[in-house]
């Protein structure tokens, strides 16, 4: 940085993603307080250590791996060239954005005076990877083990989400090229499939002891703290709307990068470099809040857990077009997505017995599948990429946004790149014997041992006098 | 160790080196220690894991009697 507009901007965007991450620091801290009110008395400090270990352990493997699949992946490869080098291979060579420089021992991957932004946008996503991961954690608490837990976090945290990434939510990737896929703020990328990743893990895992009844009747556990719950959705309201910010792009000249001969227009845009404003997407988030909250209450007659799940249902639903759609339309997708969900999820769960303890499977599978597939119909015809009039790639096109292609996008975010790898890795866990805790442990409670430990200090310090 | 030594010898270089971490060209040993790391917790929260859940296995408590364990006073 040698002039001081060059300067501002790095430093501006420097900032604007640290504070990004700060803000969506709050999701995690929204799950844990949302998990633990969920879950029961005797099973709170295990189920806020595994939602806490998933922090070190997708921060680790995402610095060895997770941000290089990002960076290698759009291509497929295989299935369409990429617009830097115009090869379907794994982009590994030495483009700009080649995932060359994003391996762990890249000087890159360090304190390093020419680069101010790639730690923070590889620190951004990282927080999206806790969110896949916390998302699968509210689904299986109560009795999965910490171990499994552990390595399905990796899974869908530094694997799959990453690898959907590069497909779906990468300026270069292939289901943009293709299927014209757009989910600008990630109703498919991050919750379709930790939706789907986490009803392939509990078609697996199977249901708490006692939610079902010798007939087949599901039985409600409800959460043992409410207020907690209710912080922890607030928290995560608020953490989503840094993710919200953390989806753009601050400040670019779209002129000079869509190769158009001296046109400038600065403006902020989404992922895919496309333009929009932070004062549209701040009112979608919004409207969209609002329609899933309004809805929530009338579909769940009132019940808070369900309101306020819907909340973000509603945002989750709408997220995909949330850079274009207008106010009203967020509005009125967040409310079809919140009757889908609620619907969706007590069907599956009557049907195919499935114990989903937070209904993480219907707020962000179902709901994040229902966003993707309107987003096709009401965005139908919008140019997935501005890359496609520019001079990047000449001689070849991106797809505009379709309903079929949003449809297909779809599939692959909730089924092949979710509940697949979700089941499949259950299934090979649940096979070592590492799933699910032992049926002594689970009516006995996960905490069992830590207040069995503590009970004879606890009781002197509760008769002493002095 | 050092990788700067001078800050204002290294900020006037014709070109500025921009990796100034403390042992540049090292990485690969720093990275095969996180990986070791990574693994071993794996392995050793297992043993923790495996180790408790069998031990109240084999006590068999009852679904209530984590009651009796929790004090309030």
């Amino acid at each position: 940085m040698t002039d001081q507009l060059s300067a501002l901007t790095t430093i501006f965007t420097e900032f604007y993603y640290w504070i990004t991450v700060v803000l969506m620091f709050l999701i995690h801290v929204g799950f844990c307080m949302y998990e633990v009110g969920a879950s029961r008395y005797k099973h709170h400090q295990h189920t806020l250590m595994k939602n806490t270990m998933l922090i070190p352990l997708v921060t680790v493997t995402w610095f060895l791996f997770g941000w290089w699949i990002y960076w290698a992946f759009p291509t497929g490869p295989g299935l369409a060239p990429s617009i830097m080098n115009e090869s379907a291979a794994l982009i590994t060579d030495e483009s700009a954005f080649s995932a060359a420089w994003y391996v762990p021992t890249s000087d890159l991957m360090g304190t390093n005076l020419n680069d101010h932004i790639s730690g923070v946008f590889w620190a951004a996503f990282l927080l999206f990877s806790w969110t896949a991961a916390s998302i699968v954690s509210g689904a299986v608490i109560e009795r999965i083990t910490t171990f499994a837990f552990g390595i399905l976090a990796i899974a869908i945290g530094s694997v799959f989400w990453t690898i959907d990434a590069a497909w779906g939510w990468h300026f270069d990737g292939w289901m943009l090229k293709i299927l014209g896929y757009h989910d600008a703020y990630a109703s498919g990328v991050i919750h379709a499939i930790a939706g789907g990743f986490a009803l392939g893990v509990l078609a697996v895992l199977g249901p708490r002891i006692g939610k079902f009844s010798s007939s087949g009747e599901p039985r409600n556990i409800g959460p043992r703290n409410p207020w907690l719950v209710t912080i922890g959705l607030f928290l995560i309201y608020t953490g989503f709307w840094g993710f919200y910010a953390a989806c753009n792009i601050p400040i670019f000249d779209l002129g000079p990068e869509y190769g158009m001969e001296g046109v400038t227009f600065w403006t902020a845009t989404n992922i895919y470099v496309t333009p929009t404003t932070l004062g549209a997407i701040t009112m979608n988030f919004l409207m969209s809040l609002s329609g899933g909250l309004l809805a929530g209450y009338i579909v769940a007659k009132g019940d808070p857990f369900w309101t306020y799940s819907s909340g973000l249902a509603g945002v989750i639903c709408a997220s995909a077009g949330n850079d274009l759609y207008h106010p009203i339309q967020s509005f009125v997708i967040a409310m079809v997505g919140v009757y889908v969900a609620y619907n969706l999820h007590y069907w599956v769960e009557r049907k195919f017995k499935i114990d989903d303890a937070v209904g993480a499977v219907a707020v962000h599978g179902y709901a994040g599948v229902a966003g993707l597939i309107i987003c096709g119909f009401v965005l139908n015809g919008y140019p997935s990429s501005g890359y496609s009039v520019g001079a990047m790639w000449v001689g070849t096109d991106y797809a505009p946004i379709n309903p079929l292609g949003m449809f297909i996008g779809a599939i692959i975010m909730f089924g092949v790149l979710g509940f697949l790898p979700g089941w499949i890795l259950a299934k090979i866990l649940q096979g070592m014997g590492k799933l699910r805790i032992p049926r002594e442990v689970e009516l006995a409670g996960l905490d069992y041992t830590i207040l069995e430990d503590a009970k004879s200090d606890e009781r002197a310090v509760a008769s002493s006098s002095r | 160790m050092a990788t700067v030594s001078n800050w204002i010898d290294h900020l006037s270089a014709a070109e500025v080196q921009g990796a100034v971490y403390p042992g540049v060209g090292t990485e690969g040993i720093l990275v095969l220690v996180l990986a070791v790391i990574w693994i071993g917790w794996h392995v050793m929260a297992d043993m923790q894991e495996t180790r408790k859940s069998k031990a109240i296995a084999k006590k068999r408590p009852g679904s209530n009697d984590w009651k009796s364990n929790v004090t309030d006073g």
